[in-house]
């Protein structure tokens, strides 16, 4: 799956489940202030990402560190580069 | 001009004149005697009634919304429909569309006295109001978390109590509804308490945001039927319990503006 198409399914299930403006879903686009998520929509991104992609996420300390949209974006190719190609993912870090 | 001015015709905005200098004083008064008059009510209530602190304060600010209604009588038409007698006496968590800052005001036109609000930090911070409603056991929803929130949601439901919330945060500008948050159906789906759904229409065209000039409105609390949480599964129960609500309120608003 390329990075582009990784980026429409995020987008797409976000807009869908959050009932997001698709024009707001920039990569700058701050989840809060922008997107207008509050603390239990970040915690439901995770859910929904989970089931998006069938990949588990919750865990991982990176997750809190993310503050945009393009913060979730690459958070999420680097996890899919992960399970696919271990070296690759490490090389793009 | 916005769409209340647009509506209404040349007596209607005469008649808003004396509305205006009759009713902000009236309000003011209304509130200042509440003030005063609180600590003997509630020491001769708590007395009588052997109620908690919550329970009392929440029945004196429905008796205080109760007083809005009439100050505002004879310039707004209130109805109200949906609030059937089975309705009446169990627990929910409320959810209601948000237009105008006197939209919590009309919550004293509601057949329910236990009512805690949840609602975000800033009216919290406005000292005529903060005291009231932290007696009431409001929720501050916002320095709470969605943990928090959910645990003293709880609370107020297993006590008897209704929660309600303004799931769209804001109030809306253009009368629409906008996006829910979701902490009143995670409560929901968390403690198994209906959602019940109330549409009000007309204190967009009384005090919409921006405007502090009110009009003459016909204001329409309409309950739609509760929402069993039961019939939504699995770890996102919640947001398609929230997509549903917010489809049914808003196909109910659209509705009530037809009238």
């Amino acid at each position: 799956m390329t990075d582009e198409k990784i980026i429409e399914i995020i987008n797409a299930s976000l807009a869908e489940e959050f009932e997001l403006d698709s024009d707001k879903m920039v990569p700058e686009a701050v989840l809060y202030d922008d997107l207008g998520l509050d603390s239990l929509d970040k915690v439901d991104t995770v859910i929904v990402l989970e089931n998006t992609f069938k990949i588990k996420i919750r865990e991982q300390e990176a997750i809190r560190e993310i503050k945009t949209l393009g913060d979730i974006h690459r958070f999420v190719i680097n996890k899919i580069m992960n399970l696919s190609n271990p070296q690759d993912a490490e090389t793009r870090n | 001009m916005d769409r209340g001015m647009a509506r209404l015709g040349f007596f209607s905005i005469l008649y808003s004149i004396p509305m205006n200098i009759i009713v902000y004083p009236m309000i003011v008064l209304w509130t200042l005697l509440g003030i005063l008059m609180l600590p003997v009510f509630f020491g001769i209530w708590k007395v009588i009634a052997d109620w908690d602190n919550s329970r009392i304060m929440q029945f004196f600010i429905w008796i205080y919304g109760k007083g809005w209604v009439a100050i505002m009588l004879p310039f707004v038409r209130f109805s109200r429909t949906g609030f059937t007698r089975d309705l009446i006496g169990s627990s929910y968590v409320m959810v209601i569309n948000h237009l105008s800052f006197f939209d919590f005001y009309c919550m004293g036109y509601l057949p329910f006295r236990r009512i805690a609000a949840a609602v975000r930090s800033w009216p919290f911070r406005m000292p005529w109001y903060a005291p009231f409603m932290r007696l009431a056991g409001y929720l501050d929803v916002e320095s709470l978390g969605p943990v928090g929130s959910v645990s003293v949601g709880a609370d107020i439901l297993s006590k008897g109590g209704s929660v309600l919330f303004y799931p769209e945060g804001h109030r809306s500008k253009d009368g629409t509804l906008q996006r829910f948050f979701s902490g009143a159906f995670k409560l929901s789906v968390e403690t198994g308490a209906k959602i019940l759904p109330l549409c009000l229409t007309g204190t967009d065209v009384l005090l919409p945001p921006g405007r502090w000039w009110m009009l003459p409105a016909r204001v329409c609390l309409v309950a739609l039927p509760p929402i069993d949480p039961g019939n939504f599964a699995g770890p996102l129960a919640h947001i398609e319990m929230r997509k549903y609500t917010r489809a049914v309120m808003t196909e109910a608003v659209q509705g009530m503006r037809q009238w």
